[in-house]
């Protein structure tokens, strides 16, 4: 709690000094005395926790430009829903944050189609700034997994789980029948950016590659669509959003899923729930990975104002101050994009979870594919995966 | 048309009783309130009653407000989680929320409200409330005689025993008779909906992947016959089915499909002294069964305003908020708030293992579920019953012809395979039809009942007794039996005793629950409601109070246990 308080604090300090050292435009010391400027922000779901605390923080710091105050309009959505409502002009946001550059990309394609243009350019840095890092990970029921795989995750993982959830026999054929058929499962690709990143690294593993898919291969191996849809076929219900997801493996037990694709952050949100409710649920991190960095994308759209957009680059900065990077890391499990701050302090979600299998180091990721690949992927999971 | 009845009938019943709630008279919620009110209706499954009747309350004393300053009236109403959404996809109710036990049956009703409007009815996933896991309720002693609880019983070994002629004598218990099984209707009950899908899977020997196919096969078909023959009567809801389990002990009923909290709450019950049953256990079964997830679902319909919505929005975040969550464990449930530790009571001790259950069965899709319910109406355990009719003097005028009409509809209710038989009694009692299958009958029947005339005296007892003599002589051991007994009246001019009627009818004896049961309607402000309610109970029937007005609707409540 203290440390709680603390960090609020801090970051209410770390404001302060950002508007009068970093921002010279800004002048702190006047009062705000022009209409406001007001900065519609849609965001990924996941980060509602973390937002939802940082906002506040941001407005009691009263920033301003030219004597305009800022106000943050902020809309969680997934991120199906977020480009979609851009698209058809539902929404019309100065900023938008989906959970990683890959849905950024797919916005791009899609928003190049249909104007002509994009609307955002996710490999442009300036524009689409990641202020938060999460790997994708399997959690699983230890005793479960130890079963499947033994301690650490294999680098077939992939493969022996295609196995394992499509054998009729189920877990009978591993010499645990009381355990039922073998049940897998990770988000709705459409709607929640962990599922699509757990299609994209089966689809990847498939191929044994970690850079250069095409949409032929997704299209033209049958094997490998065989291969997938298998797995797809066996998970009964995709879940709507990633912390929904995580916190049902929590609260039905091992009888609902036996293992799920999820975000690091939110296994380690619901880590102390966890503990001694079900046996012990342990993280696995798969061979290779995606890491989602939660980009913060300015939208190049006409609404977007000259002014609008400082507001944008002034509240992204705020994002990235050591306290809203701290409080992301302590309280919320993501780890921050600024690299001074350590991940392995004594109180870190790194240290006290490491007995549940969470390790600094990551694996290796694989490159992120063009927006055409991507929606050729989902493309053909919403053909014949889809319930 | 017949299953149309059946299902719309009873949603009649709670309609009737919201718009009651919502008319004025006395003075409803909303009046109490004033005029500047947004009343969300709550339709809920009825095994969440205990937990969420007196939070209602607390939350309309507590006259919470919407942003615009409107008082948010609270209006939940029990009903069972299948009945109240057909009611709801044929807009005979228009809540605001539905929360039925489950979500399993959420997929058929978006396809049905597809068929006719765009859109679904649920979006998305709602938020849990609460949960429960399904189970096989069953006598702690009945569960340590099959091996309960190192080894692992499924539903297939319950479909085995339930289908044995050995019963219990297989188990060394001959003296526990035959193996007396439960689950609710599965056209008004969750329970009843997954207690039909786990047969059907244990029948198909799957635990996944359950198709039309599987559901055509002639030795699946034969499966749930069989099974079905050893149940001794469905019933609308999981709620009430527990309490007569509870009631009427191990010789009425040796196990039930129920949830997990309702075997905590008996068992708290019995551990404090105020039920002098024996102790039960929860038998998960091995195969895997299914949760019930107490969805909160704030519908999709154009009848919803806004303010309904954010609303109802409110009123479910207070569920959701830690003192409700831990108000629900004291009441046997598990938390949907996964920071909340699972503990007491959620122990041996009552008669529970939080550790369990390890797997699941598949949730089928919204066809396969659909198919599911046409095999089992077309294997149900066929239904004897016997109504028997008032025609005494005092029937005259309004009372008859609603006695006539009402029982018209009931006939309505009922399957081709069921046999039906009436009886009048007066002075005198008379069969006016045979105890035969409807098929060959019904118009025939229809006619009859149209031509009851009254006048006479009441010989309620001599004919209660004659009606039990015989469908005891012309019944199928093997169907549900049933006398539905409709009087008005003190019994003026029999010659055997009320004594002598119970000793006649009582269930005492190897039957059990399987035994002739006697529902009574006391029709009238006359009607001695003291006796007909002494001559149901005795049989583990049911008394009911009923007007000329609301006769058809209780007709149609007692014909959920068939």
């Amino acid at each position: 709690m203290n440390r709680q308080r603390a960090l609020v604090f801090g970051s209410i300090v770390g404001l302060a000094i950002l508007i009068v050292v970093g921002v010279g435009a800004v002048r702190t010391l006047q009062l705000a005395s022009g209409p406001p400027i007001e900065l519609s922000i849609l965001y990924s779901t996941e980060k509602e926790g973390w937002l939802n605390e940082i906002a506040p923080q941001f407005e009691a710091a009263r920033p301003q430009i030219d004597g305009r105050p800022i106000r943050l309009k902020l809309k969680k959505m997934g991120s199906r829903e977020m480009y979609l409502a851009v698209l058809d002009g539902a929404e019309k946001p100065d900023l938008i944050s989906p959970a990683s550059s890959l849905q950024a990309s797919i916005l791009e394609d899609m928003s190049a189609g249909k104007f002509g243009r994009p609307i955002v350019r996710a490999n442009d840095p300036n524009l689409c700034r990641p202020t938060l890092s999460t790997p994708l990970v399997l959690v699983a029921w230890q005793e479960r997994a130890d079963v499947l795989w033994g301690g650490q995750a294999p680098d077939d993982l992939w493969k022996r789980l295609h196995n394992a959830v499509s054998d009729p026999r189920g877990w009978e054929t591993l010499g645990r029948p009381e355990w039922g058929y073998v049940k897998f499962g990770h988000t709705d690709p459409l709607r929640s950016n962990s599922g699509l990143q757990t299609i994209l690294l089966m689809t990847y593993d498939y191929f044994g590659k970690t850079g250069g898919l095409t949409s032929a291969d997704i299209l033209s191996n049958p094997g490998y669509q065989k291969w997938f849809l298998e797995i797809e076929q066996s998970i009964s219900q995709f879940g709507d959003s990633t912390g929904n997801y995580m916190k049902d493996i929590v609260a039905y037990g091992p009888s609902m899923y036996d293992l799920v694709a999820v975000y690091e952050s939110v296994a380690i949100e619901q880590a102390a729930n966890a503990a001694g409710r079900y046996g012990e649920l342990r993280v696995y991190y798969p061979p290779v990975t995606l890491m989602s960095d939660h980009p913060f994308c300015a939208l190049s759209a006409d609404w977007v104002t000259p002014e609008k957009a400082r507001a944008a680059r002034i509240f992204v900065d705020f994002l990235l101050s050591r306290p809203a990077q701290e409080l992301a890391l302590n309280k919320h499990g993501y780890r921050p994009v600024d690299p001074s701050i350590p991940l392995d302090r004594a109180d870190g979600p790194f240290t006290r979870y490491a007995a549940n299998g969470l390790r600094i180091d990551l694996p290796r990721q694989v490159e992120t594919p063009p927006g055409s690949v991507l929606n050729t992927l989902l493309d053909f999971w919403s053909r014949n995966a889809q319930k | 048309m017949k299953n149309l009845m059946r299902r719309a009938i009873p949603g009649l019943i709670a309609a009737s009783l919201l718009l009651t709630a919502c008319e004025g008279g006395s003075p409803g919620p909303g009046s109490l309130f004033g005029a500047n009110t947004v009343t969300v209706s709550i339709l809920y499954g009825s095994e969440k009653r205990e937990w969420l009747e007196p939070l209602v309350a607390e939350y309309n004393a507590a006259r919470h407000t919407t942003p615009d300053g409107a008082t948010i009236v609270i209006e939940a109403t029990p009903m069972g989680s299948i009945e109240s959404v057909r009611a709801i996809l044929e807009e005979r109710m228009k809540p605001v929320v539905w929360s039925p036990a489950s979500s399993v049956y959420i997929p058929v009703a978006n396809a049905e409200w597809r068929k006719t409007r765009s859109g679904d009815l649920v979006v998305g996933k709602p938020n849990d409330l609460v949960l429960s896991p399904v189970v096989i309720a069953m006598w702690r002693a009945m569960a340590e005689a099959l091996g309960w609880p190192q080894k692992p019983i499924g539903w297939a070994d319950i479909a085995a025993l339930a289908t044995s002629d050995k019963g219990w004598a297989e188990y060394g218990y001959p003296e526990w008779g035959r193996f007396k099984f439960g689950h609710t209707h599965p056209d008004f009950s969750n329970s009843g909906i997954v207690s039909i899908l786990a047969i059907a899977y244990a029948g198909a020997g799957k635990q996944r992947g359950l198709t039309q196919d599987d559901l055509a096969r002639p030795e699946l078909r034969a499966f749930m016959e069989q099974v079905e023959r050893s149940i001794i009567h469905y019933g609308s809801s999981t709620g009430f089915f527990g309490e007569r389990m509870f009631e009427r002990g191990p010789s009425y009923l040796s196990a039930a499909v129920l949830y997990e909290n309702l075997i905590v709450a008996q068992e708290k019950k019995r551990l404090a002294g105020q039920s002098a049953q024996l102790p039960v256990v929860a038998i998960y079964p091995k195969e895997g069964t299914f949760w019930t997830n107490n969805p909160y679902i704030v519908l999709n319909a154009p009848w919803v305003t806004e303010a309904q919505k954010s609303a109802a929005q409110a009123f479910e975040k207070f569920l959701l908020d830690r003192p409700q969550q831990l108000r629900a464990i004291e009441l046997g449930f598990r938390p949907a708030d996964p920071s909340i530790a699972l503990g007491a009571p959620l122990d041996a001790q009552h008669g529970v293992d939080p550790a369990q259950p390890q797997t699941v069965l598949e949730v089928p899709a919204a066809q396969v579920i659909q198919a599911t319910q046409q095999l089992w109406r077309q294997t149900k355990k066929p239904v004897d019953v016997a109504a028997l009719i008032d025609v005494s003097g005092s029937m005259r005028g309004d009372k008859i012809s609603s006695a006539r009409a009402s029982l018209t509809q009931f006939i309505d209710l009922l399957g081709d395979r069921d046999r039906l038989q009436v009886i009048t009694f007066a002075s005198q009692v008379i069969p006016l039809t045979p105890l035969s299958p409807l098929s060959d009958k019904r118009a025939e029947l229809t006619r009859r009942v149209s031509g009851i005339i009254e006048g006479g005296n009441t010989t309620l007892y001599d004919a209660v007794i004659a009606a039990h003599q015989s469908m005891k002589e012309n019944g199928d051991p093997n169907h549900i039996r049933a006398i539905v007994v409709l009087s008005d009246g003190m019994d003026t001019a029999s010659r055997a005793t009320l004594d002598d009627a119970i000793a006649a009818i009582s269930d005492a004896g190897e039957e059990g629950g399987a035994a002739i049961k006697l529902f009574t309607i006391a029709f009238g402000d006359d009607a001695d409601k003291e006796v007909l309610k002494q001559m149901a109970e005795a049989t583990g029937g049911k008394q009911y109070d009923s007007t000329p007005d609301n006769i058809n609707k209780i007709y149609a409540e007692i014909a959920t246990f068939f």
